[in-house]
């Protein structure tokens, strides 16, 4: 048991290797761009990008847009949650409407939505509802079908159990099928606000309008290619934090087993 | 080696004859969390041509091991392995094996099935659909051919695996608990079928189990295993009358023969119900992969 | 189902419906949509032609696909999209091999997909211009990453779910390691391949059409901007139907292939 372990064998080793290739990989590209390799008008020395942090950071407000793109997820996510789960509830209730709509909000979950913006933008205007609609509007089927999912997806003895003790229609409900189906429900939760969250941004940029997507925007435009490229590298950071801290969040809310 | 009394039926020369298999003294080790596990302690046997041979042990007695050493899908251990005196080192072309789980390909009809080791040796098309086709035919499988296992019950497609392990004409076939997943009237009349067909074409088989029933119905001779780690306890001669059927089972002979390979067995049996309780409350893991 | 009998039709209702309450529902849904539509648009409720008479929305549905500039624009945006599938799929078919066939690989480089993957893609828009120009190569590219990280992901998962003892019966007859990958491996991973690739198209068709959208001068993305530019609603809807109708049916089509051979295969 005592035996050294190969260091090809520890924990941490895989880990190791990821962040090193990536370390790297961006060295080569600094090294590269410096040997002309690569043409430093299209991809700046990765050192300039991390260069770029401070200043776009400073410059360009980015707590604030950061803010203002973190609201419009939020009012997003509480509208995908409240509609997408009474949606769910809905169609779990009423079987016939169920069989009816099923495939279509399933269709519509696989549709391209996203690009209904200009049709949005006409509706709305070039301002924040435009873009918290968007980020409703590709969170909702999901969320309806996972909450549909959890639903359906209750064992079938617990329902028996629930019918045993005479429970009454909602007792049934908010006593066994709902706390069932929420370990399902979250899971849709944290879907609908990453949807909501990659067509915020998005839009942002687009329309150019609000907050981190109209950042890169305006850096693009400006030619500004290491804050670009900075601004780039810092909605990807954002993203990767919010989708680690939902998926903690799911985990610690999921009821073990 | 020397049996006084044949059984009646068998090929007769078949214990005079070399072994086919041979397997010396294997030793295999895995390495867990809790420390070195011995699988399998020195485990030897020779299996005649012609033979059923049966291998009977307590959960976790290393069956599965060894059935993985002697089909080359296992390595690192010491020992050897040997099919007609040649050394085996990975899988084998004279052994083929029958596995445990539901093993037929989800994506292939029953033909396909069965004709796949034929096309994985590269026989021309034709060849190797009349071959699939008679071996088919041979589980009893007759107007099957196109379906998909998705279709058949659990028993048919471990007769599908039979065929097409069959198909490969091994010389000596490997079954690891072929019937475990089946219920106990399938089982009883999928052993029929195994041993008719064993006996149809002399095919040397070693069958791994841990039904008592099962190995005595179908074997020859049985070795007893005892629980972790797995060494040889006893073999056994089963002198009952072939060929067999199911309905030996009822006879006072094959009680007999049950009753003593059950008390060997329950011995090492209710030593492993032990050491896996306790494991599993000092939440240690448990048998290895 | 006791809940089927809320819904249903009053006992008066003609004998087909209560035969075929799905369809009788789903028409009298479409119906009544349509009709609450076609009121608001009489209406004059909303602002101008934001919500256009289904009249002129079909007028200018058949004005669309009756003017031949219009498949220029679809065969530039199929080419762009065609491409770039191939691409991202081709790539994304490798790395998920790789990586979900090596632990070591899996759990130094999957969190690169995992984590990359639900990022907004169009963000890389500005950059893939400075590489690749303005002209179809952006949208290529666009397509191509979009399309990448599902497909990649569901392979990587594929390779790990593949039945072990498969692969054990694969080497106990000797395969070798060209069989192995085209005789075990790909069927074995038929279902997360069609998956990646069904959600690939999904996610590819969306990166190419945003891209045209925000800078092109062809394709359905920019034929959509213009309508907006030029305010013409029902051209706008029109163009949008039409996108949403091939985005469903490809989608439904990948399903059906992918489904059909569940039903007799799986």
């Amino acid at each position: 048991m005592t035996r050294p372990v190969p260091f090809s064998q520890r924990r941490y080793f895989p880990a190791v290797l990821g962040l090193g290739s990536f370390a790297a990989f961006v060295i080569a590209v600094e090294f590269l761009v410096y040997a002309d390799i690569l043409n430093r008008f299209i991809i700046p020395p990765p050192s300039d990008v991390i260069g770029a942090f401070p200043r776009v950071i400073m410059e360009e407000h980015v707590l604030a847009r950061f803010t203002q793109t973190a609201l419009e997820a939020l009012a997003a996510s509480v509208l995908v949650t409240i509609f997408g789960v009474a949606g769910g509830v809905l169609l779990y209730q009423f079987t016939l409407l169920r069989r009816a709509t099923e495939t279509w909000v399933a269709a519509i979950a696989a549709a391209p939505l996203v690009l209904m913006y200009p049709l949005y933008l006409v509706i709305f205007g070039r301002n924040a509802t435009t873009i918290v609609m968007m980020g409703f509007t590709a969170g909702l089927a999901p969320i309806i079908l996972k909450t549909l999912e959890g639903l359906s997806g209750t064992r079938r003895v617990l329902i028996n159990v629930g019918r045993s003790f005479n429970l009454t229609r909602s007792q049934q409900f908010w006593k066994i099928l709902f706390p069932a189906a929420l370990p399902t429900i979250f899971v849709g939760m944290r879907l609908g606000l990453i949807f909501a969250l990659i067509n915020i941004v998005g839009v942002e940029y687009l329309i150019n309008f609000g907050g981190l997507g109209q950042l890169i925007n305006e850096l693009a435009e400006r030619y500004d290619l290491a804050g670009t490229y900075a601004a780039i590298c810092f909605v990807i950071l954002v993203s990767i934090i919010v989708f680690a801290l939902t998926e903690r969040l799911e985990r610690w809310l999921r009821p073990a087993g | 080696m020397t049996v006084v009394a044949m059984p009646s039926g068998r090929m007769p020369g078949a214990a005079t004859a070399e072994p086919i298999l041979t397997v010396d003294n294997i030793v295999k080790q895995f390495e867990t969390p809790d420390g070195v596990l011995t699988a399998v302690d020195n485990v030897s046997l020779s299996v005649r041509p012609g033979e059923f041979f049966g291998v009977i042990g307590p959960s976790g007695c290393g069956k599965s091991t060894l059935f993985n050493i002697i089909g080359g899908l296992l390595d690192g251990y010491d020992g050897t392995v040997r099919v007609a005196g040649e050394t085996v080192d990975g899988p084998h072309p004279s052994i083929g094996m029958i596995f445990q789980e539901e093993s037929t390909f989800p994506w292939r009809s029953v033909i396909d099935n069965v004709a796949f080791p034929l096309e994985i040796a590269g026989l021309p098309k034709s060849e190797r659909y009349d071959r699939a086709r008679h071996f088919v035919s041979l589980v009893g499988l007759d107007g099957f051919e196109r379906r998909f296992p998705a279709e058949l019950s659990g028993g048919m497609r471990q007769r599908v695996s039979m065929a097409r392990t069959l198909a490969a004409q091994p010389k000596i076939m490997l079954m690891d608990e072929p019937f475990a997943a089946l219920d106990e009237q399938t089982r009883l009349l999928l052993g029929d079928k195994v041993l008719q067909i064993q006996q149809e074409l002399k095919q040397t088989t070693l069958l791994i189990t841990h039904n008592i029933t099962e190995a005595v119905q179908l074997s020859d001779r049985i070795m007893v295993m005892t629980y972790r780690p797995g060494k040889v306890k006893r073999i056994v001669e089963i002198d009952l009358p072939r060929p067999r059927t199911s309905e030996i089972v009822s006879s006072e002979a094959f009680g007999r023969y049950v009753a003593q390979i059950w008390s060997d067995l329950r011995e090492e049996a209710t030593r492993g119900l032990v050491e896996d309780e306790s494991r599993k409350l000092r939440g240690g893991a448990g048998a290895p992969p | 189902m006791a809940e089927t009998g809320r819904l249903s039709a009053p006992s008066l209702a003609p004998s087909w419906v209560r035969e075929h309450p799905v369809t009788a529902l789903r028409i009298f849904i479409i119906v009544t949509v349509l009709l609450a539509w076609e009121g608001l648009a009489r209406s004059g409720w909303l602002y101008r032609d934001v919500v256009p008479s289904l009249v002129a929305i079909g007028h200018a549905l058949y004005e669309t696909l009756a003017d031949p500039t219009f498949y220029v624009h679809l065969y530039a945006t199929f080419y762009e999209i065609a491409i770039g599938m191939a691409i991202g799929g081709v790539a994304g078919l490798a790395v998920g091999i790789l990586i979900g066939g090596s632990k070591l690989m899996q759990r130094a480089y999957e969190p690169f997909l995992y984590y990359l993957g639900p990022c907004p893609k169009i963000i890389f828009f500005p950059v893939m211009i400075m590489w690749f120009g303005v002209g179809p190569g952006s949208k290529i590219a666009m397509g191509a990453i979009s399309c990448f990280f599902p497909v990649a992901l569901n392979v990587a998962g594929g390779m790990r779910e593949i039945d072990k003892v498969l692969i054990r019966v694969g080497r106990s007859f000797r395969a070798n390691t060209w069989q192995m990958v085209t005789k075990i491996y790909m069927p074995a991973m038929r279902h997360p391949i069609i998956n990646g690739l069904r959600l690939g198209l999904g996610v590819c068709l969306i990166g190419t059409l945003l891209a045209e959208t925000k800078l092109s001068n062809r394709g359905i993305g920019f034929l959509v901007i213009q309508a907006y530019t030029l305010f013409n609603m029902p051209q706008m809807y029109s163009l949008l139907i039409v996108l949403f109708v091939i985005a469903i049916g490809a989608n439904a089509l990948i399903g059906r292939l992918g489904g059909l051979d569940s039903i007799r295969r799986s």
